[in-house]
């Protein structure tokens, strides 16, 4: 079972961090610029750009472009 | 016989002389550094209720949470080497308690650090074997810097296989993950409910103490040396004054005699001197007569 869970984050630890680190900060400050927060489902859109960066980031293998 | 060390200089400069005058420097105890390593944690975790509180803006605790990583390494990287306890058992507490507390604002796992550390004295500037190849040997100050923020640096994997047999460099690996898997929880933990402090006083402020912390303790300490005991190190001059980072242009004294406490080095350098320049170490032929108390800057 350890083995499973670990193996998970090593391969999509970046999708992760993306979604729930990325996601969160992103939301909280599409929530602080009013021309954002009005975008219906803005929460939604900012966790899904948070997985769309972690999924880029793990396709590339690291974070950064270059 | 020392690995690495040439038999063709003078007696005056042999190896067990240059041992015994940097056994001189190595006996302090470094009330400093201990100091430094526990109050920068302490004043980071205080400014976490400081800033909920509003008692100070979040940009201020930004500053102070990012100068506090900056001087997070050092202490730890003491610990590293055993020189809080200089083999006395009964302050191993001390190494272990520096080591692991001065790290919170870095959020990098004290065990991780130590052992690839011992390994990059052990193996400097082997591609294969140095932990800190990829951040020692990058040819400009950007591409350093961008391994570092996009974690291509990092390739513990490879040297968990590299060094598969060694048992006590796996076993701190796998202790270190567990702190390593506690942090980023937390981390991600707090970011769901403190977005912003989570980002701005611990994750940015950590990333820019790592970035520091490599360019000047990785990169500019072995930029264009090789492999071998004095070869591998260069003593180097910049701009800046060596107080705003951690006087690394002497990190070439600690290649040599690790055991020489920080706050040592620059007496110890100008001990070393002769020595150096007998070694060819890269740059020694640059070391000022004077280095306590000069700030070593060059345009």
């Amino acid at each position: 079972m350890l083995e499973k869970f670990t193996s998970h984050l090593e391969n999509w630890n970046k999708v992760w961090f993306g979604f729930i680190f990325l996601g969160s900060v992103f939301n909280a400050i599409s929530k602080e610029f009013s021309f954002l927060s009005v975008i219906p489902n803005i929460t939604m859109w900012s966790f899904a750009l948070g997985i769309f960066i972690g999924l880029i980031a793990k396709y590339r293998g690291k974070w950064l472009w270059g | 016989m020392v690995v690495g060390i040439k038999q063709d200089i003078p007696s005056e400069f042999s190896f067990e002389k240059e041992k015994t005058i940097a056994k001189s420097f190595s006996n302090r105890f470094q009330w400093e550094m201990v100091l430094i390593g526990i109050g920068q944690a302490c004043i980071w975790l205080s400014v976490w209720p400081l800033v909920f509180n509003q008692i100070i803006p979040l940009w201020i605790g930004f500053i102070v949470a990012t100068l506090c990583s900056c001087m997070a390494y050092l202490p730890s990287h003491e610990a590293q080497h055993g020189n809080y306890s200089r083999g006395k058992p009964e302050r191993r507490w001390i190494d272990s308690l520096v080591g692991h507390f001065t790290l919170i604002t870095l959020m990098y796992p004290y065990e991780v650090l130590r052992v690839t550390h011992m390994k990059h004295h052990a193996y400097t500037n082997d591609s294969e074997k140095d932990p800190d190849f990829g951040t020692s040997n990058p040819k400009s100050l950007w591409e350093v810097t961008l391994r570092v923020l996009d974690g291509s640096s990092l390739d513990y994997g490879k040297y968990l296989e590299v060094y598969a047999d060694d048992n006590a460099f796996v076993d701190a690996m796998n202790r270190g993950t567990i702190v390593y898997l506690l942090y980023r929880s937390i981390l991600l933990s707090l970011v769901i409910f403190f977005p912003f402090e989570a980002l701005f006083l611990w994750w940015l402020p950590s990333k820019i103490g790592i970035v520091y912390t490599t360019i000047f303790f990785s990169w500019y300490p072995h930029q264009g040396t090789t492999l071998g005991r004095y070869k591998d190190t260069r003593f180097w001059r910049h701009w800046m004054p060596r107080y705003i980072n951690h006087s690394m242009q002497l990190h070439v004294i600690h290649h040599l005699h690790p055991s020489i406490g920080h706050y040592s080095e620059p007496k110890a350098v100008e001990a070393l001197k002769p020595f150096l320049i007998a070694r060819g170490v890269p740059g020694a032929e640059q070391i000022p007569d004077r280095v306590s108390y000069n700030p070593l800057v060059k345009f």
